[in-house]
């Protein structure tokens, strides 16, 4: 019996199939040799490999992630095929670009196990060589919006795309007339496929379609001005890497001002005391920009000033102009100076203007005509293409619109006129007179919301994209993820609408091939498999022949009594990501206020105007009513050192979504305890108040400048900012700041001294020591062994502009509190940018004039227009660290790799350790954050959709523990083991922190610092590298790099020679 | 017998004999509580489960219930614990080191002051407990062994000294309390009628027979105890003190802490004994036994500590200008001048003005003033703490990460909850147990009573 049972492994073997005899030898079923599997090219060209496995992803990984944050997982599945290119646990990284109609950038986009999660500048690809802001970071959440429209909708009730679509194409087949109203269109596949469109609909009636590219911030003035001057309406490439001395008349360009992905890099070049030469920067501005503050001269002019400034440094430069040149004895001087550096670097200058304003843009033109900085600095051959606005054309419109005259259809692509327009509001009402309005919008915002159809355009994230930025270079942008919701490419749906092509569904194929061809067409031999790996290609550029004509200046700003500026902040922009929680709680790199706008004005001004100056979490701001063209916004007023007098400054990009739309659930005024605050008409309060209804519509251009009154109101309004105190105290050992004159000309000692204290020799005299000789502990066994994690930060190079902290934030799951808590000195991020201002009371930020007569009351107190020093700040991870010795239950501790490190499952939350943390780094959990109601409105990691966006290689923190900045462990672990896996060393530069890694400035360095061939190594080992607090004695693992101005400090230089002196003297009395 | 001149001052007044002592302790024990008690009671644990409700509410949402934020890790949760734990701190001195020191006054308000000093050390130490993020995992500041691989406790916190320093406090006065209850509960169930009290008194009493064997070592336990806690009075607040001393916090690293704590410690808790005796005296009729003699000599700590604490305080002012130390030197210009000026100079009013006025022998014999003085050093004291531990944290060494605290209703709501549920434990020991060390007062009735005093028969016989 037992010899004749059979066993069987299955049915087949049992029946014997003809099919299982074939296979029953070979171990690997239908092997293909890698080789040729990977050989084959037509997979490279294909799509559909990405898609299917997208397709097994968007399946499976979207409920295993969501849960992976929290115990016990109740929703993983396992991979059933495991796709071919992803790995559990290894990111796979796409080169991609981003445009959102401001910000444009060459990046990097981490996925793990499907899901986008971290998004960085590409250093090796793209002209803007790795530099981002805030903005782009933090874009990677906009995908996880739970709020994005998820489905096209008639009348705001999903309905299927194929309703939707036969809706719109009769509606446009019977139109007379249809506009498209559209921002800058950058994308050449977009732009062929409108031109189709246009084509298509004007061979029925002539000029029956109309294209009008509006952006909320226009650059109108710019391409009107060189219009005239050169012939073209373009704006010109700017190198500012090549200046030697910048001038900038209120252009924020390293941060908001047309290209600052691309500036801030080019300018953190110059800005290195190292090399050869350094720029010399000034600023003439009324609001304190982030550039403003960086500036080596800056000069607080009112609006009307700037005229002033460019036909002084015109006049200056022998050019003649009938702009009259008075200024202000304040910023004569800095003029004065700027002229002196002008002269001197001659076609190495360039002067940028940030106004809207062609009279303006006319005398920038003629200065730097007359610098020749064209050629130099300025390459007109290779224009920019961001910012297309036709200010013109859009009022023409928009009047027309207003008054019932109207088109039959309107397009309303990436724009949201009915929130940025002056008239927004009136031009909201008049809509519904327009039959058809078609809005691609990702949300039901201000305009979506007025539509009868929303066509929801993919997340950038999602999309197949090309743009051509600047004529010079090509890019892709590549979809990252299978489309979250049931949205379409616009390019589609322009497509589809013309007759071009029909739905492809959620793996529509439409917009690849389209793009496919666009890009055949512009490099019939290209590769676009390739390309489209390294996101960009170079397009040759046709030098143009142009002269420079001289144009008569008119329409000037006008001085008023209070002159009004409206800018954009750092983290809000236009307000197009006002739903982001990561930006609104960014704190504003010049005010740290979080989550509000507010009036700027100078303290001075404020205390004649009976303003509190001084605000912390009880006590509030007053309130004022600021009314430009017949506007009111009322604000608190916020006391912003270096604000020209008698002007004020409001943020634009706030006040949205106040009629109920839905923009995003972090986008509204939160209560104490959770839920929404209501406004009067019963919806969720806005934050902010919107100002561009202040704009006003002058001379054929938007003016962001006007003239207002402004009048007390009654009450005070509580802000939330992350730093309260504004100076550094003379406090030397925290901040450190020379010129260039000094650095290059003395030693060390004159603007580095190392920090000694006195001890008794042999024979009993006093001599000094250096710190490192007086040491009650052990040193950590680091020294030498192994690797030790280090970092320097170079306070020359920072511009303070929060990329690093936006992108800590996406790294490491930084939760997001919310304006109540931020309000109670409670925000979360591990990484924080602290920024002061220079007192009165010295001579540089945090050197004393006098130390004899130093006040601290007064060094309380900002200059009138201070010098401002951008400092991050996060952990150190000191060496005797003072938080380790006192953690009872050895929660935190000390790592042979010299890393200070968080055990977040040993804390019991004593909090002794962020007691005794001298750089006050740590921070506490001091709620349930993951799920405690008062987060839910702001808080990503509470809506299933938002969670994803988690790096699941950091842990999500409970309640009650403490954490910190971990230097990015989980990434030294994964450089780690992948060298391991190689058998070498880790290559210096292999390993980056999210916060060095998105530094557009390259202000921050990491690295092995015990390899003595590391760039950390020999940059902690230079003059300027300090320890802040170095006395303390807690030998930390960061360096900072003293601040070196390039500017004349009298004070400084005397100073010197006191210091000198006094040093002798001391000297001999020892002896 | 202890022979006593007969110029001192007598201890017991009136004409008690021994019955008489008996008496007056036990009758509020046996007799129906008055109404009085009834109402203070209820007070009191009213406001005690109002504080039990917000520690509730904090456990359960979490420490950001507080007002702390990230400058400022502790504030009212350790200004009120050590507050406590100074307050703890008379009962064990005046039973332990006034026993070594042979100070017979002691024994008519060691009983209530060691009543006093554990219930003090109770809501003591509820602050470090309920101040922890995670309260549930607190047992991990005990080196116990354990399975979670090899993890240990450090023993370099100051925080895990406290953990040791403060439980030894605690076992050490409760042992010595209870001892000295002993022969008080026997004579409490020699007395009792009812069943039930009998029983319960019996139970508590450890079958006391009142030999002398049992009292030969009464008298030994006691004066080994008395030995055993006396280290222990120094030892407590001076490891509270390293807390912050050990740190590198400007304010806080300082040597002078641990004299300075105990000493301030001894004067907080002198002070309590005050207001609670100056009541209860009135309350439960013992005007004999504790009297103006009494309310003088604590009177007399009371100056002498005060000034030592005054003393600190300058000292440390002197220090922090002298040592050149930039930050030092403005934590302390900061407290003098800065925004929390209000407290530094309420606690410099409360705590050396105001003992110094004891000096004056009508003061500090007039039990009025006394009173007011009493709660006036306590309030001083809490703002001590409040000063230490919330403006040297509040303006450290980064002026970005400056800070301000305002405390939210749940931090007034445990600290008044404390106070509550203090005041519910000391009206439950004033109502059950003996509030005068009974027997012990009847060894000094004829070396210490008046009418032995004032008895023509005295010089005579002695």
């Amino acid at each position: 019996m037992g010899m004749t049972k059979k066993y069987w492994k299955g049915l087949e073997e049992l029946k014997e199939t003809p099919a299982f005899i074939k296979s029953k030898d070979q171990e690997f079923p239908n092997q293909q040799a890698i080789e040729e599997f990977l050989g084959d090219d037509s997979l490279n060209e294909s799509s559909t490999t990405r898609r299917d496995f997208l397709k097994f992803l968007g399946f499976s990984v979207a409920a295993a992630t969501i849960a992976s944050c929290e115990a016990p997982v109740t929703k993983a599945v396992p991979y059933v095929v495991k796709p071919e290119n992803v790995t559990p646990g290894m990111p796979t990284w796409y080169a991609s670009t981003y445009y959102d109609g401001c910000s444009y950038t060459s990046i990097k986009v981490k996925t793990r196990e499907g899901r986008p999660i971290f998004i960085s500048g590409n250093k090796d690809f793209g002209f803007t060589n790795g530099g981002v802001n805030p903005q782009i970071i933090a874009s990677v959440l906009g995908l996880y919006d739970s709020e994005r429209l998820a489905e096209p909708t008639i009348d705001g009730v999903s309905k299927s795309w194929s309703s939707v679509d036969s809706a719109v194409s009769s509606a446009i087949k019977s139109a007379k007339k249809v506009v498209l109203l559209s921002n800058t269109i950058i994308s050449p596949s977009l732009t062929r496929a409108i031109s189709e469109m246009e084509l298509s609909m004007n061979a029925q009636s002539p000029s029956k379609f109309e294209h009008i590219q509006y952006d909320a911030i226009s650059y109108a003035a710019m391409r009107e001005a060189n219009l005239k001057n050169w012939g073209a309406a373009i704006i010109p490439s700017y190198d500012f890497s090549k200046a030697k001395t910048i001038v900038s008349i209120d252009a924020d360009f390293l941060a908001t001002w047309l290209l600052p992905t691309e500036f801030a890099g080019q300018y953190g070049q110059t800005r290195n005391p190292d090399n050869k030469w350094m720029s010399k920067h000034f600023h003439f501005e009324s609001v304190m920009s982030v550039s403003g503050s960086n500036a080596d001269g800056r000069g607080m002019i009112k609006p009307s000033e700037q005229a002033s400034v460019l036909a002084y440094l015109i006049k200056g430069m022998g050019g003649s102009t009938s702009v009259s040149s008075n200024l202000n004895p304040g910023a004569e001087l800095i003029a004065a100076r700027a002229l002196k550096a002008l002269k001197f670097s001659k076609k190495e200058s360039l002067v940028v203007c940030g106004a809207n304003n062609v009279g303006l843009q006319l005398l920038t033109n003629k200065l730097n005509y007359i610098l020749r900085a064209y050629g130099t600095t300025i390459d007109a051959n290779n224009p920019i293409q961001l910012y297309k606005s036709e200010d013109e054309k859009v009022q023409k419109f928009v009047s027309n619109v207003i008054a019932g005259k109207g088109p039959d259809v309107l397009l309303v692509l990436g724009a949201n006129p009915v929130y940025s327009l002056p008239n927004g509001v009136e031009f909201g009402k008049a809509l519904k007179n327009i039959k058809t309005r078609v809005s691609f919008a990702s949300h039901m915002d201000e305009t979506a919301s007025l539509c009868n159809y929303t066509c929801s355009d993919h997340h950038a994230l999602e999309a197949w994209n090309d743009y051509i930025a600047k004529s010079s270079e090509y890019a892709i942008a590549q979809p990252t993820i299978r489309p979250l919701h049931n949205t379409a490419s616009a390019l589609e749906s322009i497509l589809v609408w013309s007759g071009k092509a029909t739905r492809g569904g959620k793996d529509s194929a439409v917009a690849y091939d389209y793009i496919k061809n666009t890009f055949q067409g512009l490099f019939p031999l290209g590769d676009f498999a390739f390309t489209t790996h390294n996101s960009c290609a170079a397009l040759s550029v046709m030098p143009a022949a142009l002269t420079f004509q001289d144009a008569a200046i008119s329409s000037l700003p006008q001085a008023g009594d209070l002159e009004v500026v409206f800018y954009q902040k750092t983290a809000i922009g236009t307000g197009l990501n006002a739903g982001n929680p990561w930006l609104q709680e960014m704190p504003d790199p010049m005010t740290k206020v979080t989550w509000d706008n507010y009036i700027t004005m100078n303290p001075l001004d404020m205390e004649k105007g009976g303003f509190v100056t001084t605000y912390d979490q009880e006590h509030g701001l007053n309130l004022a009513t600021v009314t430009v063209n017949g506007t009111s916004l009322t604000l608190p007023v916020y006391p912003l050192p270096g604000q020209t007098l008698n002007t004020v400054g409001v943020a634009l990009g706030y006040g949205r979504g106040g009629n109920g739309e839905k923009i995003g659930k972090a986008a509204y005024q939160t209560k104490e305890y959770g839920g929404y605050d209501l406004s009067e008409n019963g919806n969720s309060k806005p934050i902010g108040a919107n100002a561009f209804p202040c704009v006003s519509f002058e001379n054929g251009t938007y003016q962001y400048y006007g003239s207002g009154k402004l009048s007390k109101v009654d009450g005070t309004y509580i802000i939330a900012a992350t730093q309260i105190h504004h100076t550094v105290m003379g406090r030397h050992s925290i901040v450190r700041e020379t010129t260039l004159d000094i650095f290059s000309n003395k030693d060390k000692e004159a603007y580095n001294p190392s920090f000694t204290l006195q001890r008794l020799n042999k024979e009993g005299h006093h001599e000094d020591a250096p710190l490192a000789e007086f040491d009650l502990w052990d040193a950590h066994p680091v020294e030498k062994i192994g690797h030790r994690w280090g970092m320097t930060i170079d306070l020359s190079s920072c511009i303070g502009c929060g990329s690093c902290l936006i992108a800590c934030q996406s790294e490491n799951n930084v939760p997001v509190v919310g304006k109540d808590e931020v309000r109670r000195g409670r925000e979360m991020h591990w990484l924080r940018i602290d920024r002061y201002f220079a007192s009165d009371e010295e001579a540089t930020v945090g050197l004393r004039k006098d130390k004899e007569t130093f006040s601290y009351d007064k060094a309380e107190l900002a200059a009138e227009n201070p010098k401002v020093v951008h400092m991050p700040m996060m952990c150190h991870h000191c060496n005797h660290a003072p938080c380790e010795t006192v953690c009872p239950v050895l929660a935190t501790t000390h790592s042979n790799e010299g890393l200070n490190q968080m055990t977040y499952n040993r804390c019991i939350g004593t909090r002794y350790c962020a007691n005794n943390c001298p750089y006050k780094v740590r921070r506490f959990n001091w709620f349930n954050y993951p799920s405690y109601k008062k987060f839910t409105e702001v808080n990503p990691a509470q809506d299933d959709l938002g969670r994803m966006v988690l790096n699941p290689d950091v842990t999500v923190r409970s309640r009650g523990v403490m954490e910190k900045c971990s230097f990015c462990v989980q990434r030294i672990q994964s450089t780690k083991l992948v060298a391991k896996k190689e058998l070498r060393p880790i290559i210096d530069g292999e390993f980056a922190t999210a916060c060095s890694d998105s530094c557009p400035t390259n202000a921050i360095i990491v690295g092995d610092w015990n390899d003595v061939n590391s760039k950390i190594y020999s940059s902690s080992n230079e003059k300027r590298s300090y320890q802040a607090l170095e006395e303390v004695g807690i030998k930390p693992n960061m360096w900072y790099k003293v601040k070196v101005r390039n500017e004349e400090n009298a004070l400084l230089d005397d100073l010197q020679v006191v210091k000198k002196k006094a040093h002798h003297g001391e000297k001999k009395a020892h002896h | 017998m202890q022979k006593e001149a007969v110029i001192r001052e007598p201890l017991i007044l009136g004409h008690k004999t021994y019955h008489d002592i008996t008496e007056d302790v036990c009758r509020p024990i046996e007799d129906k509580a008055p109404k009085m008690w009834y109402i203070l009671f209820g007070i009191a644990l009213i406001i005690g489960l109002y504080g039990v409700g917000c520690i509730l509410y904090l456990l359960g949402t979490g420490v950001g219930v507080w007002g702390l934020n990230k400058t400022i890790g502790w504030a009212w949760d350790i200004t009120n614990f050590v507050w406590w734990v100074g307050i703890g701190h008379a009962g064990t001195l005046i039973s332990a080191v006034l026993l070594l020191f042979r100070q017979k006054w002691r024994m008519a308000i060691n009983r209530s002051a060691e009543a006093m000093t554990i219930f003090a050390v109770f809501m003591a130490g509820l602050f470090p407990l309920i101040h922890m993020g995670r309260l549930w995992v607190g047992y991990w500041v005990l080196p116990l062994p354990n399975q979670f691989g090899s993890l240990w406790v450090n023993f370099n916190s100051p925080l895990l000294w406290d953990v040791f320093a403060i439980s030894t406090y605690l076992s050490v006065s409760v042992v010595f309390w209870y001892i000295g209850l002993i022969p008080d509960f026997a004579t409490i169930r020699d007395r009792a009628k009812k069943p039930l009290s009998k029983k319960m008194y019996s139970i508590l009493s450890f079958g006391w027979s009142g030999r002398a064997k049992n009292w030969n070592r009464f008298e030994m336990v006691s004066l080994v105890l008395a030995g055993l806690a006396t280290p222990l009075v120094f030892s407590v607040h001076s490891i509270v003190s390293f807390d912050f001393a050990t740190s590198i916090v400007p304010g806080w690293h300082t040597t002078i802490f641990p004299p300075y704590f105990v000493a301030g410690a001894v004067f907080s808790g002198f002070a309590m004994v005050q207001t609670l005796l100056l009541i209860m005296r009135k309350a439960m009729s013992l005007e004999a036994y504790i009297h103006t003699k009494h309310i003088e000599y604590m009177n007399i700590v009371i100056m002498v500590t005060g000034s030592i604490v005054g003393t600190a305080y300058i000292t440390e002012l002197f220090i922090s200008w002298y040592s050149g130390v930039e930050y030092e030197a403005y934590a302390f210009l900061n407290r003098a001048t800065g925004p929390y000026w209000w407290a530094y100079w309420s606690m410099m009013t409360c705590n050396v003005l105001s003992p110094q006025l004891m000096w004056f022998r009508k003061l500090r014999r007039s039990l009025l003033f006394t009173f007011f003085i009493s709660i006036i050093v306590n309030i001083g004291m809490w703002f001590e703490r409040y000063v230490i531990i919330v403006t040297s944290l509040h303006r450290d060494y980064l002026p970005s990460a400056w800070s301000m605290h305002y405390p939210s209703h749940i931090d007034i709501g445990v600290y008044i909850g404390t106070i509550g549920l203090f005041f519910v434990f000391f009206l439950l020991f004033a109502r059950f147990f003996p509030v005068l060390a009974l027997n012990e007062v009847k060894t000094i009735l004829k070396g210490s009573g008046q009418s032995y005093k004032e008895s023509p028969d005295y010089h005579k016989h002695h």
